[in-house]
């Protein structure tokens, strides 16, 4: 096969690829084998969890053959075939309470199940659970929660939060990990976070660590750690800020969101954005550029660029008109995560026809 | 991690009998051994992806903290390794805490921190010639690192760690196509970067 020396290094030498290699072949590894300790002095390591309460501390007890077997059973005898795939499932354990999967009640303290596509998981007011994967990460699940699995596969993972609130910390790499809500797609971005659903479907996505796409029919909100976003079903979600920022800031951008303003609120409203804006929030001011009309983007690009260095290349007019380079300039600029990881998870969406027309 | 005295004894008459031949011992097999306290099982699971390790790394952090990091990775590895179900993945695993411990090294660091950080400065100051090779390393490893995720990853491991197609695939538990395509269009990106950006070498001949 043509360009074998890139695949393995057979076949012709490629010149170019040989300067490459011996170019960075000086940053290959060349630490000397580590020793590592034994297995009594290794301590049990806090969970990257611990940010959340202590008493969420993972409870994997083994479950016993018994009840896998019985719960595996049972949940084909009482659903049909179609409800469930062969692909790989999450294991549900009981932290609290009596959660159910399907049709049975996880009620020991040792007692664990597998959720499946397509399958349900609920927990009552005083339930508590885990779904956990391995090479995807750990979702805590809190009292009053409805949570179903969508899709589980080796690149692709997919929740549906319906009701209540979820913890996830996801090693998976970006993108791979998706939860559906009625009022907006969350995508981890290298991240751990936490997502709210109310009864009528609006909710709120905070995030601890790294950052969280935030979707719905064409807008999208970044929500880097310490931030947070609200959503709501017509709306989708809202534009993100810190959770530090001033409470005056956070009411106007409510306001601006949420709200039915007159012409005066929502110029009161901007102008109090603009005006509480602190450099931090320069990524608040971005998300703003595209969801002001064209009169009032001036001030807008005017308040951002005071408080952070336009970068190299663009242009206020680029900017005014939102060309998409430009604003993803802005965004990496801000260094709350490469925008890169967000357009190629944006692109493997695309139906095949419109990827063609992309290239 | 809790193993009886029993296990460990014959985790390591296992070791003994196996070592020569490691090569040729499946993953699962050392996963196993390794779960049950051995550490030379361990030790044989580290040579085989230090490499994935490092490059995953070295994709995301500057290059000396990509040296210290390997040793946290590995022992974060072995902390876990009681939990871990699915021991025919160990390497897809294994990248994940890779990755996120280098998310995690960025969480903990000052944003500014540069990439490229100066290896063999000090030889590099009495050696103009290698000063400039040097630049251009750093360089081109700059430009490999500013491609996205998928791609620098995988041409960290093929052009720094030496590491083939099949071997990539295999670590990290991508399919061959995954990898073929991350190569060609990580390699064609690479050209275009490289085009538009002149080295600091081709610079100073330059001038």
């Amino acid at each position: 096969m043509k360009n074998d020396y890139l695949w393995d290094g057979s076949g012709e030498p490629d010149p170019e690829l040989q300067r490459i290699e011996k170019s960075l072949g000086r940053f290959r590894y060349s630490g000397k084998p580590s020793e590592f300790p034994t297995a009594d002095s290794l301590q049990p390591k806090p969970s990257h969890f611990a940010f959340f309460t202590s008493s969420w501390t993972p409870r994997f007890a083994a479950a016993t053959l018994f009840i896998v077997a019985l719960i595996a059973s049972g949940l084909f005898l009482h659903r049909s075939p179609t409800e469930f795939s062969n692909t790989p499932a999450w294991e549900v354990a009981r932290l609290s309470g009596s959660p159910r999967v399907g049709d049975f009640s996880l009620a020991s303290d040792s007692s664990k199940a597998q959720l499946r596509v397509g399958q349900v998981m609920v927990t009552d007011n005083s339930s508590r659970a885990s779904l956990n994967v391995a090479e995807v990460g750990e979702i805590y699940v809190d009292p009053g929660s409805r949570v179903r699995l969508v899709e589980s596969g080796s690149n692709r993972n997919r929740l549906a939060l319906e009701l209540g609130t979820i913890h996830a910390a996801i090693w998976a790499p970006p993108g791979e990990f998706v939860v559906d809500t009625p009022s907006a797609t969350a995508v981890d971005l290298g991240c751990a976070y936490t997502l709210h659903v109310n009864d009528d479907g609006s909710g709120t996505l905070r995030t601890t660590l790294g950052w969280v796409g935030f979707h719905k029919d064409g807008h999208d909100s970044f929500i880097p750690a310490g931030a947070m976003s609200m959503t709501r079903p017509v709306q989708g979600p809202g534009i993100p800020y810190f959770e530090d920022a001033s409470e005056k800031l956070r009411t106007a951008v409510h306001a601006f969101d949420f709200e039915p303003l007159s012409g005066a609120d929502r110029e009161q409203a901007l102008r109090t954005i603009l005006a509480q804006a602190r450099r931090r929030d320069a990524f608040t001011l971005w998300h703003l550029l595209a969801r002001v009309n064209a009169a009032e983007r001036p001030q807008v690009y005017d308040r951002l660029a005071s408080l952070v260095t336009p970068p190299a290349n663009v242009t206020r007019e680029g900017t005014l008109a939102l060309d998409p380079q430009m604003m993803d300039a802005w965004w990496n600029a801000f260094d709350l995560g490469d925008i890169s990881v967000w357009r190629f998870w944006e692109q493997k969406q695309a139906p095949p026809l419109l990827k063609k027309a992309a290239r | 991690m809790t193993s009886t005295a029993g296990a460990r004894f014959a985790a390591l008459r296992w070791s003994s009998v196996n070592t020569a031949a490691s090569s040729n011992i499946r993953d699962e097999t050392l996963v196993r051994a390794a779960q049950d306290g051995d550490r030379v099982a361990f030790g044989q699971l580290y040579q085989r992806y230090v490499r994935m390790v490092h490059g995953i790394l070295l994709a995301r952090v500057p290059t000396a903290a990509a040296e210290d990091l390997v040793h946290d990775v590995f022992l974060q590895a072995l902390r876990s390794l009681a939990a871990m179900r699915e021991v025919s993945r160990f390497g897809p695993w294994l990248a994940a805490i890779a990755r996120n411990r280098a998310t995690d090294f960025h969480r903990r660091t000052q944003p500014n921190d540069s990439l490229d950080a100066q290896p063999g400065t000090a030889e590099a100051l009495e050696n103009p010639q290698r000063q400039i090779a040097i630049e251009d390393s750093i360089a081109l490893l700059n430009a490999v690192c500013g491609l996205p995720d998928v791609y620098r990853e995988t041409l960290v491991m093929r052009f720094v760690e030496g590491m083939t197609g099949p071997e990539i695939a295999a670590h990290t538990g991508l399919t061959h196509g995954s990898v073929r395509v991350n190569l060609h269009r990580g390699v064609q990106m690479l050209r275009e970067k490289w085009q538009r950006c002149e080295s600091p070498a081709e610079k100073e001949k330059g001038s």
